[in-house]
């Protein structure tokens, strides 16, 4: 039995265009599992990204719930969702989102020495963390402007993890990066994963949709189905397959 | 033209709370740019238009006595002097007279004229400003009436020696050249029946008054010095009041002169300010907008069409709050213009000035251009390609302040020195503002400490010499009247202080005050350069006069009085206004060698306790004759002082408003463009975990070094200026050097009060980043 890390109940978010109400999410009841890989998949405007911010505390939703372990996040204030985020998640974005007049260290220092309180142990965990995704230790004296998109976007990975989070979201963690760059990101991603990091990601791609166990498809801001595509096996034949045809049962 | 307009259009829409904020601080300057220039180029001219209109002369003086060979001898002088176009001889009296003004007393010479007599003057005319028509009574120069305490209708008690006549006030006039105490003689019109009643009873001197306009009115002082000489070499014995254009012009506009300082000083501050401000809005909007600009120039404008369309923006918004700011400045001049009045003592109507407008309107828009155009050089070099990708920086390789890995600083102090050190702009604005607000703040300390609470220290420098009260008595009671004030319990000290009158040859006349020994004296600081007079051929100098002659310490002049010359050795430096600077100290033996002595005056301080009128009254009874004169010092000052210490008190607390505006408008301006800057860096650390509180704590921490650098600095260093700068003010009233005492204790905590109001205010305005959501960084949904 798989343990539950995260659900919702009934989770809905409308927004107000012009006086207009648009519902983006509507009555999502969803399960993510400690140490899956759960993809987000959808058309442009199903909801995706907004359904990830709603389950990582980054947004609260119009109606329903989130919980947490035994937690209801989504009644907490904007600073006892920034405090949970701090303390449970991590986030990998699309624009990968460094902050430019930071080193690289600093970067991951700043979100790290939020939650530790050792400085030392916690240097000596982000050198790690930047080694395992291959950043070298000359670049991490770099700001973020001096890498290459990959580099960055490892960085930003690395950041995501450095307070080894319960769930990493990902939002188009590729989409803003070539092939070769895009595929290290994702070999990445898929090594932590593999080493136990609960993982929940968004993406249209699927080349980086197979790379996870779970595939939600989402449609007008609804759970339309799922796939399991089971661990990661490099078996990228057999996966692409069940998950085209999931995608074309879907509608993809 | 049109497109440069709908650029400029599209940009003011964007930035509305910045347009508002640089507006409100052009309006200040405007406003008071306009109010200085008015005060500084008109106000003054309006004393030549009364000046022109009363046809007054250029030179006053009445002299003691009806004496008819005196005057035939004025006259064939005058008539013979080819610089004499014009003057006028009357009878008059003239009397050491004191009346209760403004919660204190006016004491001073007063010449005294039949109504009908100074009506009809063919110089120096007095004009009537207010009339009751009352058959008999008094008219006061209409500076007395400014403060309701005297009205026309009511009555007045005047006192000549020991003698008080009541009066019914018939109304008010107005004399260029003797309509106040600070013109050394100040008039008095009485009814043909009140004059001739106090002629009578010879309680007041029967003198000649006489009025000379001369070609070259800028040679006043002169024509009146060589006057006086004349007469004096022919009648030594002839003792006269006199004043000059120079020397009434500028003594009567000693309040507009402080004021003009203050307005003019302050405007100049507040565009500083505001230039600085538009420099770094611009700065940034070219760092916000780069990719529009690279599209702009992508799609074929020109550098200079987007620079013509910055500047069209600002000066569009320029040119209404300047507008607005000249508006406003009239709206203000009428609560000026009574504070102005109430000093001067001459009426002035406010009417709209278009000088004043036209350099404000062009002084204004010219430094915005300037402060838009300087920055907006670097639109010229910006590549479209590196601007549409927002100014990539790839070569930019930041230095990284406070490394985490390394700092000791708490992590989000940490933070916030990096915003700090990265922020040269904002750092540069913050400094600027704050070494500007310091010297304000410091000058309002100044004001409050020597002024508002305790008006000693400006009286001191001002008056000069301060004590309870003065005696004058004729020498021949010299003897009897120094024995009885040795004996006297309520005399603590009695000492000789004598102001007379003595030429320079080769200058002008000077204010000479005479003692037996100056060790005496209160105010030391009166003599701030050298010392004083110790030996009879020693004299310490008016240093403003001094500095005008090229004159020093060491340097012998001659002097001269009742026809007698002798040199003296200037021995120090003396600053008083009561004669602009145009006064000298001598010992009594040092001033016998020239002069002979009729009358003294005795400075004297009473114990504590001690009612000051009935000590005076107490003395003139003691001596049938030979008491002059008595006064009350401390009540005639204060006459004077609460007018100061009310204008003071408008000027502080306008001058403290105005900063606290100022400093929140600056500081509105530099947190929303750091909030602008940094709206993503906020998402970002939202997102990983960062609360909206220590957001806001950092932002306002990053603020803090340069508040605090600045403003420590910023004190020490307006401490250390303000008196000499303040002694640049008041140079034209013969001021040189200010000693003024700037309270430590209140430095410290107007500093602290600084920081913590910066602190609370940058808080607050940081409130915005309770609105920037992690879900900004949502993209493409």
């Amino acid at each position: 039995m798989k343990e539950i890390l995260l659900k919702t109940e009934s989770l809905s978010k409308s927004f107000s265009n012009n006086g207009t109400l648009q519902h983006v999410l509507k009555n999502i009841d969803l399960k993510l599992y400690k140490g899956d890989f759960t993809v987000i998949m959808g058309a442009s405007g199903a909801g995706k990204s907004t359904l990830l911010y709603a389950l990582s505390g980054m947004d609260t939703p119009s109606l329903g719930k989130v919980t947490f372990g035994n937690k209801v996040i989504s009644d907490l204030s904007p600073d006892g969702l920034a405090v949970f985020r701090r303390k449970h998640c991590g986030f990998v974005f699309q624009q990968i989102y460094l902050i430019d007049g930071m080193s690289i260290m600093d970067n991951i220092l700043s979100t790290g020495l939020l939650v530790n309180k050792d400085k030392k142990a916690l240097v000596q965990y982000a050198r790690e963390l930047l080694k395992a995704v291959d950043i070298s230790e000359e670049a991490q004296k770099k700001f973020p402007a001096q890498l290459s998109g990959g580099e960055a976007q490892r960085v930003g990975i690395v950041r995501a993890l450095i307070n080894s989070p319960e769930i990493l979201f990902a939002d188009e963690p590729t989409g803003a990066l070539n092939s070769k760059t895009g595929l290290d990101v994702l070999d990445t991603l898929t090594k932590f994963n593999e080493q136990g990091q609960s993982v929940v990601m968004v993406t249209h791609d699927m080349r980086s949709a197979r790379r996870g166990n779970r595939i939600l498809y989402l449609k007008d801001g609804m759970v339309l189905g799922e796939c399991d595509l089971g661990r990661y096996r490099h078996k990228d034949t057999e996966r692409h397959n069940k998950l085209s045809a999931f995608l074309t049962e879907m509608g993809w | 033209m049109k497109k440069h307009f709908l650029i400029a259009w599209c940009n003011l829409r964007r930035t509305k709370g910045q347009t508002v904020a640089i507006v409100l601080l052009i309006l200040a300057a405007s406003s008071m740019l306009n109010l200085w220039l008015m005060l500084s180029m008109d106000y003054k001219r309006n004393f030549d238009r009364y000046h022109d209109k009363l046809n007054a002369g250029h030179v006053t003086l009445a002299l003691n006595g009806y004496n008819a060979e005196l005057r035939d001898f004025i006259t064939e002088t005058l008539e013979k002097d080819k610089n004499v176009v014009q003057y006028c001889m009357d009878d008059a009296l003239t009397a050491n007279a004191s009346f209760e003004y403004n919660d204190g007393e006016v004491s001073t010479e007063f010449i005294i004229l039949e109504k009908q007599t100074a009506l009809n003057r063919l110089v120096e005319k007095t004009e009537i400003v207010e009339d009751t028509k009352a058959a008999s009574g008094i008219y006061l120069p209409m500076i007395y009436g400014m403060d309701n305490s005297i009205s026309a209708g009511g009555t007045v008690d005047i006192t000549i020696g020991d003698n008080v006549i009541n009066y019914n006030v018939c109304g008010f006039l107005n004399s260029v050249m003797a309509g106040s105490h600070n013109c050394s003689m100040c008039m008095l019109l009485l009814t043909k029946d009140k004059y001739r009643e106090l002629e009578e009873k010879g309680f007041a001197i029967k003198s000649t008054f006489v009025s000379v306009r001369i070609n070259d009115k800028t040679k006043s002082e002169d024509f009146e010095a060589a006057l006086k000489n004349k007469i004096s070499n022919k009648y030594p014995d002839a003792s006269s009041l006199s004043n000059s254009y120079n020397l009434v012009s500028s003594s009567r506009y000693i309040s507009q002169m402080v004021c003009a300082g203050i307005v003019s000083a302050a405007a100049f501050l507040v565009i500083l300010i505001a230039l600085v401000v538009i420099i770094s809005n611009v700065i940034n909007y070219i760092q916000e907008n780069m990719r529009q600009i690279g599209v702009f120039k992508a799609v074929g404008y020109r550098s200079r069409q987007i620079i013509l369309a910055l500047m069209l923006q600002f000066l569009s918004i320029t040119l209404i709050a300047v507008i607005t700011g000249i508006g406003l400045s009239y709206c203000l001049f009428p609560t000026i213009n009574d504070m102005m009045v109430s000093q001067t003592g001459i009426p002035y109507t406010i009417k709209f000035l278009p000088v004043p407008y036209v350099i404000t309107v062009l002084f204004i828009c010219g430094a915005v251009a300037f402060a838009v155009w300087l920055p907006s050089r670097r639109i010229r070099k910006i590549e479209p390609i590196i601007a549409l990708r927002q100014g990539i920086q790839t070569h930019n390789f930041k230095h990284n302040h406070i490394p985490l890995e390394k700092s000791h600083v708490p992590l989000n102090l940490a933070l916030a020195l990096k915003t700090t050190f990265s922020g040269k702009k904002q750092n540069i604005t913050i400094c600027i503002t704050m070494l500007v607000l310091s010297l304000v703040l410091v000058f309002s300390e100044l004001m409050v400490e020597n002024i508002i609470a305790d008006i000693q220290p400006f009286i001191r420098l001002i008056v000069g010499e301060m004590a309870d009260s003065c005696i004058n008595i004729n020498t021949d009671i010299e003897e009897e009247f120094l024995q009885k004030m040795d004996k006297n319990r309520d005399v603590s000290k009695c000492y000789l202080y004598h102001t007379i009158e003595v030429r320079h040859v080769g200058g002008i006349a000077l204010s000479a005050t005479l003692s037996d020994d100056f060790s005496n004296v209160n105010n030391k600081s009166v003599c701030f350069e050298g010392r004083f007079p110790k030996y009879d051929n020693e004299m310490a100098i008016g240093a403003r006069y001094a500095k005008d002659k090229g004159l020093e310490i060491g340097d012998e002049i001659t002097l001269t009085a009742d026809g007698h010359e002798a040199k003296y050795i200037i021995s120090g430096m003396t600053q008083v206004s009561n004669y602009l600077g145009k006064d000298c100290l001598l010992t009594r033996s040092g001033y016998e060698r020239i002069g002979k002595l009729n009358d003294l005056s005795y400075y004297i301080n009473t114990k504590t306790g001690t009612d000051i009128d009935k000590f005076n009254i107490a003395i003139s009874r003691q001596f049938e004759n030979g008491i002059n004169m008595t006064v009350n010092i401390v009540s005639a000052v204060n006459g004077t002082a609460a007018v100061y210490v009310t204008l003071m008190k408008i000027i502080v607390i306008a001058v403290l408003v105005l900063s606290a505006v100022i400093i929140t408008l600056v500081l509105y301006l530099l947190v929303r463009t750091l909030i602008n800057n940094k709206k993503q860096d906020y998402g970002i650390l939202k997102a990983t975990g960062f609360t909206t509180r220590q957001l806001i704590f950092q932002t306002a921490a990053s603020f803090m070094p340069s508040v605090i650098f600045s403003t420590a600095v910023g004190l020490v260093a307006s401490s250390l200026v303000i008196n000499p700068l303040t002694a640049v003010f008041l140079r034209g009233i013969g001021i040189v050097k200010c000693t003024f005492v700037i309270p430590v204790g209140l430095t410290v905590a107007a500093g602290v009060g600084i920081v913590l109001s910066a602190f609370g205010i940058v808080c607050l305005l940081s409130l915005k980043i309770r609105k920037i959501a992690p879900r900004v960084l949502l993209m493409g949904e």
